[in-house]
């Protein structure tokens, strides 16, 4: 046994692009103990409810995080016109489906390279980015940003998709879909990816649940929890099942996101076939008195969001959950007695998004 | 151009970005945008960077990474603010936690609009902020005193 | 991998075309629902204010007696809400992104108003 070393792991690190910071205990290479410091993200958002109004807030919704900017527009939206009683059209519904499928394809596409760099498979970094940039094309066609889409509005959407953008997003996604089969097919299959993941930061399926895991990480040990199973937006309408593996290690998690992206492709298809022609968006007028939780899952995983209106156009309360920050305590479960070396994989497996967490 | 004649290595931080423009950055360095044809690498030791690359606006516990990342890079050297957050906070400019753009606490040289800055926007940036470098050389050459570290004031 | 698949790899690499966009040397055609950057169009201004209103940053202000819009691109998120609120076609969005700067600047405009009407129709101040 040796001495007990502790070794900091961040802010500022090659392997993360945003900032977290893990004491990480060590006796000789073994990790015994790491204790997450976070709150150099942190702005503050919530509060921001008091100074902007409900419909500004939803474009600060959207930059709780870049990545999945979509879900925290569409849940924000969600909550709220649950609370005003809102009815969306079904075609402001599709497009918000498809929009946030699009952003799942994208967000587990990145983190896909970004596993990869986590292991030193360079190329496969640099392929999962550049599939990646044809995807954000589609979203930049159809949106007008690469990242921050800005199409959700309180009441339905701000765009549509024409019918002949349409065709070609879907004859695009197509053939992406077949492309995407050269990257998934590296990381199923090939013996160093496997290497690097297989049995490495395992978690039971008791310890994911009181551990209060949730998305991609808690159906990689084999719970099937999804929350679009709950029923937001026109969900029910579609036929899709959780994707769940039995494992509970990294090689589990990547192979989730992996069928997930296959999975989005599909969904949103689906939508494309039911999508009828008609109003995107209802026209709001009133200021919320009321509360709500809304649930969505995002590509981390389910996302909560409380809003609580007095009748002001200010909210009283607003209040988010992130995917993330559920995923912290299975993280640090995780990385007991397991090698230095393996700390930098198994945190990118959780795909934590710091912005989301401490917003 | 300018930029053929130096290969500048940029550091990036995330000082309480969205991380929209993060992976925007990132996104420069793989292969559709690809910067590192004219040199540049993303390194992640101060020591060795020409550039800074800071997105998102400074809050509180950034504030003193910030310094000490900048204070540790050798002279001539570049700020580069990426995003309205990090130019003077963006829509977050009036949260409790955030200071401020990213002038609050260093010299920036080049501002980058956008939110988030898209690819294009983030090369143009480095391109002016390398000419900015190279007159920063040449006055250091010339013979000019290095500029005197960044404290930071409470 | 087999040595089939590797050979048909590297070739599809050498006759591929590279997924690099040239950019500083070569810009790719625009996108047209691209949001890059906020155009202002002072022919058209009322200097109403409702983008004044609208704009979750407040990246722009305007005066409404002495006629002056001003806007911070630095401020700017582009949302493209003040251009759905502009009710006189005066704000656009471009497509191209907008120019990095070197100093923080607001960008203003003002027109002096229109003659007024002869008559008895003069607003009162």
């Amino acid at each position: 046994m040796g001495a007990r070393t502790i070794i900091p792991f961040g802010p500022q690190h090659p392997v993360l692009p945003e900032p977290i910071h893990l004491d990480l205990v060590l006796e000789d290479e073994k990790v015994v103990e790491a204790i997450p410091s976070i709150g150099f993200i942190h702005r503050g958002l919530e509060r921001l409810a008091e100074k902007k109004d409900i419909h500004e807030m939803a474009y600060v919704s959207e930059r709780i995080c870049g990545i999945c900017s979509f879900t925290h527009g569409m849940g924000y939206c969600t909550a709220i016109e649950a609370v005003m009683k809102i009815d969306v059209p079904e075609r402001g519904h599709y497009l918000r489906m498809i929009w946030s499928e699009m952003s799942r394809i994208h967000s587990h596409l990145l983190w896909a390279g970004l596993l990869a760099d986590g292991f030193g498979f360079e190329n496969l970094f640099m392929q999962s980015w550049r599939l990646r940039e044809r995807i954000l094309d589609l979203i930049e066609e159809t949106t007008g940003g690469r990242v921050i889409f800005g199409s959700c509005k309180i009441g339905g959407s701000r765009r549509d998709i024409a019918d002949d953008v349409m065709a070609r997003l879907l004859k695009e996604l197509a053939s992406l879909e077949k492309d995407c089969h050269a990257i998934t097919d590296t990381f199923m299959e090939d013996s160093t990816v496997a290497k690097r993941t297989r049995g490495v930061g395992v978690i039971a399926p008791d310890d994911a649940i009181a551990l209060g895991a949730v998305g991609p990480m808690l159906r990689a040990s084999g719970v099937a929890s999804d929350s679009r199973s709950l029923g937001y937006a026109l969900y029910p309408e579609l036929s899709f099942a959780p994707i769940v593996e039995k494992d509970g290690d990294c090689w589990a998690r990547t192979a989730v996101r992996v069928r997930e992206i296959y999975q989005s492709f599909d969904l949103i298809r689906q939508c494309a076939a039911k999508m009828k022609p008609g109003p995107v968006d209802v026209k709001v007028s009133g200021n919320p008195s009321g509360e709500y939780w809304a649930r969505l899952e995002q590509p981390r995983g389910e996302v909560i969001y409380y809003v609580k209106g007095n009748g002001t156009k200010n909210l009283e309360r607003y209040r988010v959950r992130t995917p993330t920050f559920a995923n912290v305590p299975p993280l640090v479960h995780m990385l007991k007695n397991i090698d230095l070396a393996d700390v930098p994989v198994i945190v990118l497996t959780i795909d934590p998004c710091i912005s989301c967490t401490e917003r | 151009m300018s930029f053929f004649k130096k290969s500048p290595w940029l550091l990036h931080y995330d000082a309480s970005s969205c991380n929209g423009c993060d992976i925007e950055v990132l996104a420069c360095l793989t292969p559709v945008y690809d910067v590192e044809r004219f040199g540049i690498v993303n390194t992640g030791n101060p020591k060795h960077a020409d550039i800074l690359v800071i997105t998102g606006s400074v809050n509180e516990p950034t504030r003193e990474v910030i310094l000490n990342l900048y204070n540790q890079m050798p002279h001539p050297k570049v700020v580069v603010a990426v995003g309205v957050c990090a130019a003077t906070g963006g829509i977050f400019r009036d949260t409790y936690n955030v200071l401020g753009g990213v002038d609050t606490v260093l010299p920036v040289d080049v501002y980058v609009p956008g939110c988030a800055a898209r690819p294009e926007a983030i090369i143009d940036g480095v391109v002016k902020a390398l000419g900015i470098l190279e007159t920063k050389a040449a006055a250091l050459k010339a013979g000019a005193a290095e500029p005197a570290a960044v404290e930071g004031s409470k | 991998m087999g040595l089939g698949k590797l050979s048909f790899t590297a070739l599809k690499g050498v006759f591929s075309k590279p997924a690099t966009r040239r950019y500083p040397f070569e810009a790719r055609p625009p996108i047209a629902k691209s949001r890059g950057r906020i155009h202002f169009d002072d022919g058209k201004c009322t200097y109403c204010s409702l983008c004044e209103l609208k704009c979750p940053p407040d990246a722009i202000k305007v005066d409404r007696q002495g006629r002056v819009f001003a806007i911070d691109h630095l401020l700017c998120i582009l949302c493209g809400a003040c251009v759905e609120a502009c009710q006189k076609g005066s704000l656009s969005m471009d497509a191209k992104h907008g120019e990095p700067w070197t100093e923080k600047q607001k960008l203003s405009w003002h027109t002096e108003a229109p003659p007024k009407p002869s008559g008895d129709a003069a607003p009162k101040a």
